[in-house]
């Protein structure tokens, strides 16, 4: 069998995989959010009997589902926001400047990612606890999400802050640009794209983060995941988890495919951190 | 060097790296501190290995510390044995791979409390696979298949999730091989089987020990899979230290916590080693 062959059977093969492990498993939740109390959907109908938006506009109206989309919406650009700050000068001097000691402080950077994060969730709890700071869950949770994903932001902005050309820099000096306009030639087109990756990166990450959110926020604080896991557990109604769960997926794909655009030309293993 | 160019690195590195060593080290150090009885939040704190002593003797700790580490290693193996043939394959583009690619990085967009809800919901006791197996009468009647004993869906979960990382992980080391080196090897008579085991292998081994230590370590900490569809007479150390958190017993939650981060540094130590060796034929170096 030639390769072209084999990997028509293949793709075909994978593609039948794939319509069981995300084409059935979509439906079925779409179906679910569409279930009408009037009708409960037994397992003897292929379909449920009555299908409406009762559900959405149920949830929507008396559940805490617009506070968890408020603070979620809010956290999320927010910790981007915070996190790019802080991390652009460790960047730059990763990337920019020459040092005893830089790969260290490369692999030190990468910290957050090695300690488990329900650890971090409970013991940074205590650490509020012990500064009595943990009336103010929003701060909290915010201060914490941008140190979480820092690693993620100096790992892609010590990439770009590397990738800016010395001559670019020199030529812009030659010609007698001061330090401000050397930064707006040389470095910020650059530096863009990793702008952009840090700033999607993370908020997809906050967006999605669950172990502090779910320790630190609780139960006053709910974002989308928190809310999510307690629909998930002891409130268990299966039409309204589905609901939730494609609030939940909707904006990340749309915000996956921009970052996909953004980093068609960056290495996605190295720009997420974990290369 | 002068002391001002290390000023000037200092204050670079204080917002970023420094918070880190900050937050993280303080976290570990309370961590640690509070499993030897100080930083009491209420009550006398003082030097005690009670707190240890006591978790040695708990069932409820071991079966833990065995349910994780099984769920870690096996999650971790799973995932990069799914990916590394995936990656191989994809290494060079043909029609469709871009397709196939963008299908199989599709997890990364799941949260995973949807994925366990998605998964949940096909596997239920009147869900779509037991009526299935019963329409075509494999089965008599409905199976009880969620919060199994053996934590297949815990597996099959953290495979699907993070299955998407390994393969970017290892579709990047495997991409950067030149097709020199491998046309070099077919010509000196290496077979498919001796390209992979003596070419491919050898210099996707960092790709590798990444995958298997990064998707360990999140597999090793699982609480949210483990609580809605793992077996419900076992607990993952997450969960043992959320439950003792949530009783006020911090001493207890470090106890667990400590293991934990040990388990994971010593856990990645062994998986490093194992793939290197494996993957190097029996060398290390």
């Amino acid at each position: 069998m030639t390769r072209t062959g084999l990997n028509k059977i293949l793709l075909w093969s994978l593609f039948g995989v794939c319509v069981i492990w995300l084409v059935v498993p979509f439906s079925m939740a779409i179906l679910w959010s569409l279930v009408d109390p009037a009708e409960v959907w037994t397992p003897d109908k292929l379909l449920p009997p009555v299908m409406s938006f009762y559900r959405w506009t149920y949830l929507w109206q008396f559940s805490s589902l617009k506070t968890a989309m408020f603070n979620s919406y809010l956290l999320a650009p927010s910790a981007a926001i915070l996190t790019l700050t802080l991390a652009l000068p460790t960047a730059y001097a990763l990337g920019r400047l020459k040092f005893p000691g830089k790969e260290t402080a490369k692999l030190l950077a990468l910290l957050p990612l090695v300690v488990p994060g329900f650890v971090t969730a409970i013991f940074f709890t205590a650490i509020l606890f012990q500064l009595g700071l943990n009336a103010w869950r929003f701060g909290a949770i915010l201060f914490a999400h941008s140190i979480l994903f820092l690693p993620y932001a100096i790992r892609i902005m010590t990439v770009s802050f590397e990738q800016v050309r010395q001559d670019h820099i020199d030529a812009a000096r030659d010609l007698g640009a001061s330090p401000m306009a050397r930064w707006y030639v040389a470095y910020v087109p650059a530096l863009k794209p990793g702008i952009m990756a840090t700033l999607l990166i993370v908020f997809i990450q906050s967006i999605e983060e669950f172990s502090i959110a779910f320790i630190v926020g609780a139960p006053n604080f709910t974002t989308i995941p928190t809310l999510l896991f307690t629909n998930l557990g002891q409130a268990f109604i299966r039409p309204n988890a589905a609901v939730l769960s494609l609030i939940l997926v909707v904006p990340n794909i749309i915000f996956m495919l921009f970052l996909e655009r953004v980093m068609r030309s960056a290495n996605p293993a190295l720009s997420s951190g974990k290369g | 060097m002068t002391w001002r160019s290390w000023l000037k690195i200092g204050l670079l590195l204080a917002p970023g790296l420094g918070l880190i060593l900050i937050f993280i080290g303080s976290v570990v150090y309370i961590a640690i501190a509070q499993s030897f009885g100080y930083y009491n939040l209420a009550g006398e704190s003082g030097f005690s290995l009670e707190y240890w002593a006591i978790m040695f003797d708990r069932a409820t700790y071991s079966r833990a510390i065995s349910y994780s580490l099984y769920v870690g290693t096996a999650s971790a193996f799973l995932a990069v044995a799914f990916a590394y043939p995936l990656a191989i394959w994809l290494r060079r583009p043909f029609s469709g791979s871009l397709m196939i690619s963008a299908i199989l990085k599709a997890p990364l967009l799941v949260h995973g409390l949807v994925a366990a809800f998605l998964y949940i919901n096909i596997i239920s006791y009147h869900g779509i696979l037991n009526q299935l197996m019963q329409w075509l009468g494999i089965w008599d009647g409905p199976h009880r298949l969620q919060n199994d004993r053996n934590a297949v869906g815990v597996l099959i979960l953290q495979t699907w999730k993070n299955m998407p990382f390994a393969l970017l992980l290892l579709a990047g080391a495997v991409q950067s091989i030149s097709d020199d080196v491998l046309d070099a090897a077919a010509d000196l008579g290496a077979g498919p089987w001796d390209r992979f085991r003596r070419v491919i292998a050898p210099l996707s081994v960092s790709a590798t020990q990444a995958a298997l230590v990064i998707i360990f370590i999140g597999a090793l900490a699982d609480f949210s899979f483990q609580v809605i569809a793992g077996p419900v007479n076992k607990q993952s150390l997450s969960q043992l230290m959320v439950f003792f958190k949530g009783y006020g017993r911090w001493n207890d939650a470090a106890v667990v916590a400590v293991t934990l981060m040990g388990l994971a540094i010593v856990g990645s130590g062994v998986l490093a080693v194992f793939s290197r060796f494996v993957m190097r034929g029996g060398r290390l170096k």
